[in-house]
């Protein structure tokens, strides 16, 4: 039994998987998986492949593809319940948006918070962008909308003593959770990142969430790296999902960081949100029927 | 840290310049790394493509110009194409002009209509703002606010859901301005309806211009998107905000190939005076991740 089981299989060359990896890796870069990214999972399903073995007749091309799948699946993990969270620690429980400037951190929160208030908790923003224009009387309106307490200060003030406050605020009202707003940021500004840092000391969050847009390209695999190393990020929200992409930053993202994926952001209104979902992403990338 | 990536086009041009023949292997390898690098930089895979056939055509079927070493003509080339990439040189006529902005959500459209107003103020121009904005909760007051600091007119109705309207009147309001700068909400390629009203918002104003604001970071959508507002107003300008951050800014490339336009302004950062008159030669530079090329191929 055991030689007429080595008769049906060959072993695979790295020859023939050249081919159908290059296309897949087409694939990708055109959805926006950096090129970074690419090269690494492409690299490590061309030694994990090479040498092993396939049955005769079936094609190189479906073997590569699963693998593919595989590989990826593995990068993205298993996503991230905030509501489990939520229903499994102490409140209030509290989550600090952070990202580069408008990546739609403020419009996730009031989406967050409508999407927590109807699973029957309660929220209290923290309108911790005190520095763009227009920036308080945006999310004073989400929140209206949404039907949440805002706290927030003049335009200038510190953001670290608005969060400090809007903690008070959950404190005194038993409030379950805390959503904390800040001002978009880029990676490169060393002060920004540091008022981020102090911003963290202070208002110390359970979980730091990390927003970027899922229309980014080669970028988000740095800003992603900086952000971590900065102030840390326990978890990512992809936004603009909408834009006709398929979400290949959010395989460079969590490739770099080794973060699960909190939401997707499918649109502006407050309830284009959803918990992710790796299988879908993938299978959208990869084009499946 | 940038470096780290930044490397690979240079390396390809210094063997380049170690080889003693620049045969078909020569100019695949260079044109590999070019590739790579553009890639990188979110310049659309397919237009990279192009791009690098066309290099690759040219380097090997053109007789170098007498006198010209074949590495020059290869990195000449390289940079004659690359320049070809920028698109347009667009020229900011100071005369009397309705710009219209167009653009993604949160691309910096906002923003960059306060650096414009301020632009064109500093060159002795009555400006005058709009903000047709009706979806974004405290656009009126984003746009304002920037508007005061410069004191320059702003026409708004926060509250009023239909932007024809506002613009209808705040263009009567600001008939006295010389420059009229419109600002638009964020819409993408998949939103018939709000594409449908920039369309609308260009009939009614008649805008000289039509300027699409693309954030430096956006990847691959650059070229689809580009290619529906092109398609919907005919957009003749691309503004490429947030290039003070890592991102490299190919996707304004994308949508510049696309619109058959060039690149108008820079926007480097969140205030006012963050406002660059848009250097190709830097462009190519910062995409490529090394030195100055040209500079480079006058010493080949
Ligand atoms: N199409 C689409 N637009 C979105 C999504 N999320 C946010 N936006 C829009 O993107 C723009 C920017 O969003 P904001 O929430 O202001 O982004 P931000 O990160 O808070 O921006 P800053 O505070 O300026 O750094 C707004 O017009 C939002 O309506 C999404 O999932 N899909
Ligand atoms: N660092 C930096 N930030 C910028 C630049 N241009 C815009 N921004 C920031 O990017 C964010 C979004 O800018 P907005 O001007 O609100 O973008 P918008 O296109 O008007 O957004 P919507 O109206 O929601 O579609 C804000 O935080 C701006 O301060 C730039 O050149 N550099
Ligand atoms: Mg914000
Ligand atoms: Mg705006």
């Amino acid at each position: 039994v055991r030689t007429l089981l080595k008769d049906r299989e060959v072993h695979i060359s790295e020859k023939k998987i050249e081919g159908p990896l290059q296309e897949l890796e087409i694939i990708l870069l055109e959805n926006d998986v950096a090129l970074q990214t690419v090269d690494a999972i492409s690299t490590q399903m061309r030694s994990e492949l090479t040498g092993s073995t396939k049955k005769i007749g079936s094609s190189i091309d479906n073997m590569v593809m699963d693998a593919l799948r595989d590989a990826l699946l593995d990068v993205l993990g298993e996503g991230f319940s905030l509501t489990s969270y939520i229903s499994t620690h102490d409140h209030p429980v509290k989550v600090l948006f952070t990202g580069v400037n408008g990546a739609g951190k403020t419009t996730t929160i009031a989406k967050v918070a409508a999407y927590l208030k109807a699973e029957g908790y309660s929220v209290v923003i923290g309108s911790g962008d005190t520095f763009r224009a227009g920036a308080n009387e945006q999310m004073k309106t989400h929140a209206d909308r949404v039907g949440v307490k805002v706290i927030r200060h003049q335009e200038g003030a510190d953001p670290s003593a608005v969060l400090y406050d809007a903690v008070e605020y959950a404190k005194a009202h038993d409030i379950d959770v805390v959503l904390a707003d800040t001002a978009g940021r880029f990676h490169n500004r060393a002060n920004l990142m540091n008022q981020l840092a102090k911003i963290k000391r202070v208002f110390k969050p359970d979980i730091v969430a990390y927003v970027d847009e899922a229309v980014a390209g080669n970028d988000a695999v740095i800003r992603a790296e900086e952000f971590n190393n900065a102030v840390g990020t326990d978890v990512v929200v992809l936004t603009k999902a909408d834009m006709d992409t398929k979400g290949g930053a959010a395989i460079s993202i969590a490739h770099t960081i080794g973060r699960p994926i909190m939401f997707l952001g499918t649109g502006q209104e407050y309830t284009n949100i959803i918990p992710f979902e790796p299988e879908t992403l993938v299978s959208d990338l990869l084009g499946d029927e | 840290m940038l470096d780290r990536f930044g490397t690979g086009l240079k390396d390809a041009v210094k063997k380049l310049a170690g080889k003693s023949v620049i045969d078909k292997a020569a100019v695949d390898e260079l044109v590999r790394d070019l590739q790579r690098v553009l890639i990188q930089s979110d310049v659309n895979v397919k237009l990279v493509m192009e791009l690098t056939t066309t290099i690759k055509k040219r380097s090997l079927e053109e007789e170098p110009p007498k006198g010209m070493g074949a590495r020059e003509h290869v990195l000449r080339i390289v940079y004659e194409e690359l320049v070809h990439l920028m698109g347009e040189e667009v020229d900011v006529r100071l005369e009397s002009q309705t710009i219209l902005m167009a653009g993604l959500q949160g691309s910096g459209k906002t923003t960059t209509t306060g650096k414009l107003a301020r632009y064109f103020q500093r060159k002795g121009l009555r400006v005058g703002v709009i903000c047709a904005d009706v979806f974004r909760p405290g656009a009126y007051d984003q746009l304002t606010t920037l508007c005061q600091k410069v004191n320059v007119p702003c026409y708004g109705e926060p509250g009023e859901t239909d932007a024809v309207g506002i613009v209808t009147r705040g263009m009567e309001e600001l008939a006295g301005t010389e420059v009229l700068i419109i600002d638009t909400q964020g819409r993408h390629a998949l939103e018939d309806e709000l594409i449908e009203e920039i369309i609308a918002l260009n009939e009614l104003s008649s805008a000289t211009h039509r300027w699409l604001v693309i954030d430096a970071a956006l990847g691959q959508q650059a070229r689809e998107q580009a290619r529906r507002f092109h398609e919907a107003i005919d957009i003749d300008g691309v503004i490429i905000t947030k290039m003070d951050g890592t991102a490299k800014g190919g996707g304004a490339l994308s949508a510049v190939a696309e619109t058959g336009s060039g690149i108008v302004f820079v926007g480097s950062g969140e205030t006012i005076e963050d406002l660059e008159r848009f250097d190709p030669d830097g462009f190519i530079s910062r995409l490529l991740g090394m030195g100055d090329l040209r500079a480079l191929i006058e010493r080949a």
